[in-house]
């Protein structure tokens, strides 16, 4: 019977893509954006683009970026230490990442540790803020983040050398390349970080112990076009991670995590006529280590490989209405020291249309279905619209229903797993008006998002814990992004901020969920001035509760943290760059974790040369 | 100038006051009194969770009620992660925290800090104290049994002086007429008890129980072993069976505790008993008490002096309660405690 409804739904695949795109996005600072499969269907969220001439220079952890640029909140065990999103007040499972439009949250355990992902090479970074589960799968309820390498054929050869070295012996050295020349473009991005991470809290709250990591990243990129209708793409990631795991007492087991992920992904992209064809393969590998205790070689692990193959078909069907179908067969195997040896196979089917019906207002509809024996997968949809009333003013309106698979922890954990697991789902929307003046534009958002069939872990009658479909949570609130920036002669300014209130409740309880923070804002400034930038950065995150009855006298209270930096340029052609970043400059004691102090005020040295 | 000075070091300094004040509020005890302020009463241990363990301490008439007594004692300092279980000497309270390898000592009746034992512990859970030694279980690596030991501690220094290997799960540790009988089994797996002998500091043999041992207790000469549908007693002299009851009506009976010559146990959130030399057991429960809480349900039980103590575990992220009745069912009081209360133990009863 499934299957008969599943062929149906595949007999009214379509899909659909404007002819020209909006770009809907505000762009933090003036960059080509590259990703068009985000710019067509996002027509009634958000987009928050950071472009590298952002990034570089911050801490390349994709959780320090996003943490001072976006509402995003993190829950981080120590700097370096394992790091989940919670975005418009979902969970750590429900904020998807997508590596040059692939999946790549945790087959295991369904969320991404953002401090495993080193944002070398990436040249730009896109936040999507709300529902995104039609296009990119599973876990983009909160928001999807996209990690995008440009392989543009704009002719250039550009080499750049950075080194920073600061406080507690934490040296960053990246390497990048971007070249292309005729039919050929490549990126080749190299990073290696360490840390002794042997801080001391502020205000004599103890010292960090145990913390050290390092990791390596190698990311790179080739493109070649055939002909003005056929490219192909070589897209890889190789990320090793080695981090011990900080303590809170002197007295526990010392224990430390390896990890390693892979990512490969080969794409043909064919133009015929009105038909734009993109062929995907990608195989995935994901594998960490854990030790219990670093003086015993014993250990836990777990594994995972995806294979995916994706046919992407987009058929413009006017200058103003875009059709588009996805099809993709994702298998994965999988395997642990609890989880033994299990695969599975998901078929996917999305199409979508999107129509732009006047100069001003556009829609876009979108439907996806999937074919797995592992759960009963529901149809999931967007809809949007999106009205422009003046070049001052612009709404956009989505509603979507959106979803988070059981991950393989839930299905498969042994003797506990529970293989009769619904996907948790949501029905949500959003609200979205956009304000433009001059250099000046704001963006404010409304959204709610009822989720439901959570997944938790509760033991049953024998007394083993096994996960259930068990709570509801409704969460809503607003955000609020602002850019601008002006030229004054030599003098140019860009400013960023943003703001989310949220609200996070567990149906049943009518709390606040623990760590989602009502109010969170972030600031950011960049001043050029002939050779001189100046930059800093804040964040303010609101106190959270950590007890499930809300009982404020345990929660975790409010911080703000600035950062500051300034560099010099120098060299014939200004291609070498000295800077000095001071971190959390104020010196405030704070935690996003109980009992996880971060750092103190520190320091970095950098130095950039570009050739 | 002078004045607005002067006005704005008198509004900080009420200030200062006024905190002070608001955080002993939190405590509806009267003023300690110089003998030990809780040389009467009960302590319940809250495991904690994300947050370190407590202990709450109760009046042995039930109406005076004091919370995380021992940060309030010691100046804001902690207890360490998953308080497990406590264990005394005459003087001394030793408090072992599991997930922080971790057992802090303190004076049983003013809870002020002794010392602290904090290496050459591993995932500790039970402790006894026996001629100026500890003992404490320790169940170190997760994943095995075959590095379980008991730790033996110096009580003068402090210090583990000694660990014995058990060479399988140690779990709950008591002392019964000079031997340290170790329950070797955890988690609803296991059938045996371990026969220690702390004079020295060896296992000198074992006792077969039931499958599914769960709980161990000693009353007058006898060893009391419940486990999955079984109730069994043996000699403490010869370790010989001396009865045992096998029944559908003890099915996921757990918490053995003998108090006066009856046998009190729970299924589920009922608690049950029967007279120790009876070969049935309860057909129904002695109470039921109402709980919400998905694995907390009895998460602590202890019977002592005519009155039943439950402990409910509630969702482990806030604050949950203890019921106290008598051991004719009637309900005295139910009191709010710390978070994942596990255990209770006594002063001055």
């Amino acid at each position: 019977m499934r299957n008969r409804q599943f062929y149906i739904f595949l007999l009214l695949l379509f899909q659909v893509l404007p002819g020209q795109a909006q770009l809907d996005s505000i762009t933090v600072l003036d960059e080509v954006v590259v990703d068009s499969k985000l710019q067509n269907f996002s027509t009634g969220q958000t987009l928050i683009n950071l472009p590298d001439s952002l990034t570089r220079g911050t801490t390349p952890l994709l959780t320090s970026v996003l943490n001072f640029y976006t509402p995003v909140f993190f829950k981080e065990n120590g700097l370096g230490m394992v790091s989940s999103a919670s975005f418009r007040g979902t969970t750590a499972s429900q904020t998807a990442v997508l590596w040059n439009g692939i999946n790549i949250n945790s087959q295991l355990n369904g969320q991404t540790d953002f401090n495993t992902i080193n944002i070398v090479g990436y040249d730009n970074i896109m936040v999507r803020g709300g529902g995104g589960s039609v296009v990119y799968g599973t876990g983009a309820i909160g928001g999807t983040i996209h990690l995008n390498t440009d392989l543009s054929f704009r002719e250039k050869v550009e080499n750049e050398l950075f080194f920073e070295y600061g406080s507690f012996n934490t040296l960053d050295a990246q390497y990048r390349l971007k070249a292309a020349r005729g039919d050929w473009s490549a990126s080749i991005a190299a990073a290696r970080q360490h840390s002794d991470n042997d801080y001391a809290y502020p205000d004599e709250k103890g010292e960090n112990m145990n913390g050290q990591f390092y990791n390596n990243t190698l990311n790179l990129g080739v493109a070649y076009r055939l002909n003005n209708d056929n490219i192909f793409r070589l897209y890889t990631e190789n990320f090793y991670g080695n981090r011990h795991f900080s303590l809170i007492r002197p007295s526990e087991t010392k224990t430390k995590y390896r990890n390693e992920n892979n990512r490969y992904l080969l794409e043909w992209e064919n133009k015929a006529a009105v038909f734009t064809s993109l062929l995907k393969i990608a195989f995935l590998e994901e594998y960490y280590r854990y030790y219990g205790n670093i003086a015993s070689e014993n250990f836990s692990y777990g594994e995972a490989e995806n294979y995916i193959i994706g046919y992407d078909l987009k058929y413009n069907f006017s200058d103003d209405i875009l059709f588009n179908i996805d099809l993709t067969n994702t298998y994965t195997e999988g395997e642990g020291s609890n989880l033994g040896r299990n695969s599975r196979n998901i078929f996917s089917a999305v199409t979508f249309i999107k129509h732009r019906l006047t100069e001003k207002f556009t829609y876009e509809g979108g439907l996806r279905k999937e074919v797995t024996e592992n759960y009963e997968s529901p149809l999931l949809f967007s809809l949007s619209g999106s009205y422009r009333f003046s070049d001052f003013y612009s709404l956009q309106v989505n509603a979507s229903r959106n979803f988070r698979i059981p991950t393989y922890n839930d299905l498969y954990w042994t003797s506990a797993g529970n293989t009769d697991l619904n996907p948790e789902t949501s029905l949500q929307g959003e609200v979205g008006n956009r304000f433009f003046w001059q250099n000046f534009e704001l963006n404010l958002t409304l959204y709610y998002i009822d989720i439901d069939e959570m997944i938790r872990w509760v033991p049953g009658n024998d007394g083993l814990w096994r996960p259930r479909n068990e709570d509801e949570v409704r969460t809503y609130g607003t955000e609020t992004f602002l850019n601008w920036n002006k030229r004054l002669g030599d003098l140019h300014i860009d400013l960023n901020g943003s703001y989310a209130y949220t609200v996070s409740e567990n149906l049943k309880t009518l709390k606040q969920l623990i760590y989602v923070p009502y109010h969170k804002g972030t600031m950011a400034a960049v001043v050029d001035y002939n050779n001189w930038e100046f930059h800093f950065q804040y964040l303010y995150n609101g106190e959270v509760f950590t007890r499930s009855d809300n009982n404020s006298r345990y929660n975790l209270s409010s911080y703000s943290v600035f950062n500051s930096g300034i560099s010099y340029a120098f060299g014939k052609k200004r291609n070498s760059r000295l800077g000095v970043r001071g971190l959390n400059v104020f010196n405030k004691a704070y935690e996003s974790v109980e009992n996880r102090w971060m750092p103190g005020r520190n320091f970095k040295i950098n130095l950039t040369l570009n050739f | 100038m002078m004045r607005i000075t002067k006005l704005l070091f008198f509004g900080m300094f009420a200030a200062f006051l006024f905190n002070s004040c608001s955080k002993d509020d939190d405590s509806v005890l009267e003023q300690p009194s110089p003998a030990g302020e809780y040389a009467d009463g009960i302590f319940v241990l809250n495991e904690g969770s994300q947050s370190a363990g407590t202990v709450t301490f109760i009046s042995s008439d039930l109406q005076n009620l004091e919370q995380e007594i021992y940060a309030e004692v010691n100046e804001g300092d902690d207890l360490g992660l998953y308080a497990q279980s406590m264990f005394f000497t005459e003087e001394l309270a030793f408090i072992i925290s599991g997930g922080s390898n971790l057992i802090t000592v303190v004076d049983r009746y003013t809870f002020e800090l002794i010392g602290k034992i904090d290496s050459g512990l591993a995932g500790p859970r039970y402790g006894v104290a026996v001629d100026g030694k500890a003992y404490v279980t320790n169940q170190a690596a997760w994943d095995t049994n075959e590095d379980d030991y008991i730790a033996v501690i110096d009580i003068e220094s402090l210090t583990v002086e000694e660990t014995v290997l058990v060479n399988s799960v140690a779990e709950e540790i008591i002392e019964g007429n000079g031997f340290l009988y170790i329950q070797n089994a955890a988690y609803g797996a296991g059938n045996q008890i371990s026969i220690f002998n702390p004079s020295n500091n060896t296992i000198e043999g074992t006792i077969t129980t039931g499958d599914g041992l769960n709980s161990i207790d000693i009353e007058n000469n006898k060893l009391y072993a419940l486990s999955s549908g079984k109730f069994e007693s043996f000699d403490l002299s010869t370790h010989h069976i001396i009865s045992e009851i096998t029944s559908e009506n003890l099915k996921g009976a757990q918490n053995i505790d003998v108090e006066n010559g009856r046998v009190y146990y729970t299924i589920s959130n009922g608690v049950y008993s029967f007279e120790s030399t009876a070969t049935e057991p309860a057909s129904s429960p002695l109470i039921e008490y109402s709980s919400n809480s998905d694995w907390g349900v009895m998460y602590g039980f202890e019977v002592k002096e005519e009155r039943i103590f439950i402990a409910d575990g509630g969702d482990f992220a806030s604050n949950s309660f203890v019921e106290i009745y008598s051991t004719g069912g009637d309900l005295l009081e139910r009191i709010e405690v710390g978070v994942g209360p596990n255990s209770f133990y006594f002063n001055g009863y």
